[in-house]
């Protein structure tokens, strides 16, 4: 189907407001925050690590929601033990550069690694 | 006198010009526009769209009466709009507003497919990491460069309108343990992710793809 277009102008500044704007105050934050409170001094365990990683995604998406921006969002969190092993991560969007955006934060202790990211998508 | 053919065609009738005699129209409603600057570089634009009384075409004065017919070769007369020195005035680049299309979910039969990107995912794991051995420095392009890959094949088997988010984990196989979580806000009708799982001696590798629908 092709795109009725309904009027050519300069382009004037955006209403929704980038993502980017959002990750660089606040969903760096949120992310810190919620990792801290969750497994802030724990050693790692294999029993326990479910409910934290369920902790750290929830506060930190819950947080996102509260600032009630037209967003939907996508929060990754992924907790790894410390061992002498390498990880790489990498993540690729397929979205609206304008006003889309992403936020990673990396927290590690003497046991474990943690890594949370947060993707905002406008709609 | 025969009226001179406007060859622009603009609007207001073709005025009366006396092409025989020798006398030069003043002020005449010039039906040729864009002249060559002879005498006086006074020009109006060539196509433009202003109700004819209000623009003020004169002829140059100096310039022969009658028809002048504005010869292929100027290069003025290919813009819209000409300037008073003579130079075409280029439009800036306009942003195109699209019609919204009030589509707030995607059609039938056209959502995310979960299972079929999971098997993309896997295909496109299993073939692209198959004997690789894990290196501090490789693996990093190679997480780079997989993800890259994983999201143009995914996009195949995406309906249109889905934005998606692809990530991929590339670790070393050691004796540790590892969890991915991962959590939405969106809408569970249109909405939806896939992820894969690949493993051998020295590397495992999580893909995840996230598809959401853009209303």
């Amino acid at each position: 189907m092709e795109p009725i277009i309904i009027s050519s102008m300069p382009d004037s500044n955006s209403d929704l407001q980038g993502f980017l704007i959002i990750e660089n105050t606040s969903t760096n934050w949120y992310g810190q925050t919620a990792i801290e409170s969750a497994i802030g001094g724990n050693a790692y365990q294999h029993s326990k690590v479910n409910q934290w990683t369920t902790s750290v995604v929830e506060q930190t998406l819950s947080q996102l929601t509260k600032l009630g921006k037209p967003f939907k969002y996508i929060v990754t969190c992924v907790i790894m033990q410390k061992n002498g092993a390498g990880l790489h991560t990498a993540s690729s969007c397929f979205w609206d550069n304008s006003s889309d955006g992403t936020c990673t934060v990396r927290w590690e202790n003497k046991t474990m690694y943690c890594i949370v990211s947060a993707f905002g998508l406008a709609i | 006198p025969p009226a001179e053919r406007n060859p622009t065609g603009d609007q207001e009738p073709p005025a009366n010009l006396s092409s025989g005699q020798g006398i030069p129209p003043a002020p005449a409603r010039g039906t040729e526009e864009g002249k060559p600057p002879l005498l006086l570089s006074r020009r109006s634009s060539i196509l433009s769209t202003l109700p004819a009384p209000l623009a003020s075409r004169r002829s140059s004065l100096g310039a022969a009466p009658g028809g002048r017919r504005p010869s292929i070769g100027c290069p003025w007369m290919l813009h819209s709009h000409v300037s008073f020195s003579g130079l075409p005035l280029f439009q800036p680049v306009l942003k195109t507003r699209l019609e919204n299309t009030y589509r707030m979910r995607p059609d039938k039969g056209c959502k995310f497919n979960a299972g079929r990107v999971q098997q993309v995912l896997e295909g496109a794991l299993a073939s692209a990491l198959g004997t690789t051995v894990y290196s501090p420095q490789g693996s990093a392009l190679l997480a780079q460069s997989l993800v890259e890959l994983l999201q143009s094949q995914a996009k195949e088997v995406v309906p249109p309108r889905y934005k998606l988010v692809c990530n991929v984990l590339l670790g070393q196989q050691g004796q540790q343990s590892l969890l991915v979580a991962s959590r939405a806000l969106w809408d569970p009708e249109s909405d939806s992710f896939a992820s894969a799982t690949f493993s051998n001696a020295s590397l495992f590798a999580v893909a995840t793809v996230h598809g959401v629908y853009f209303e």
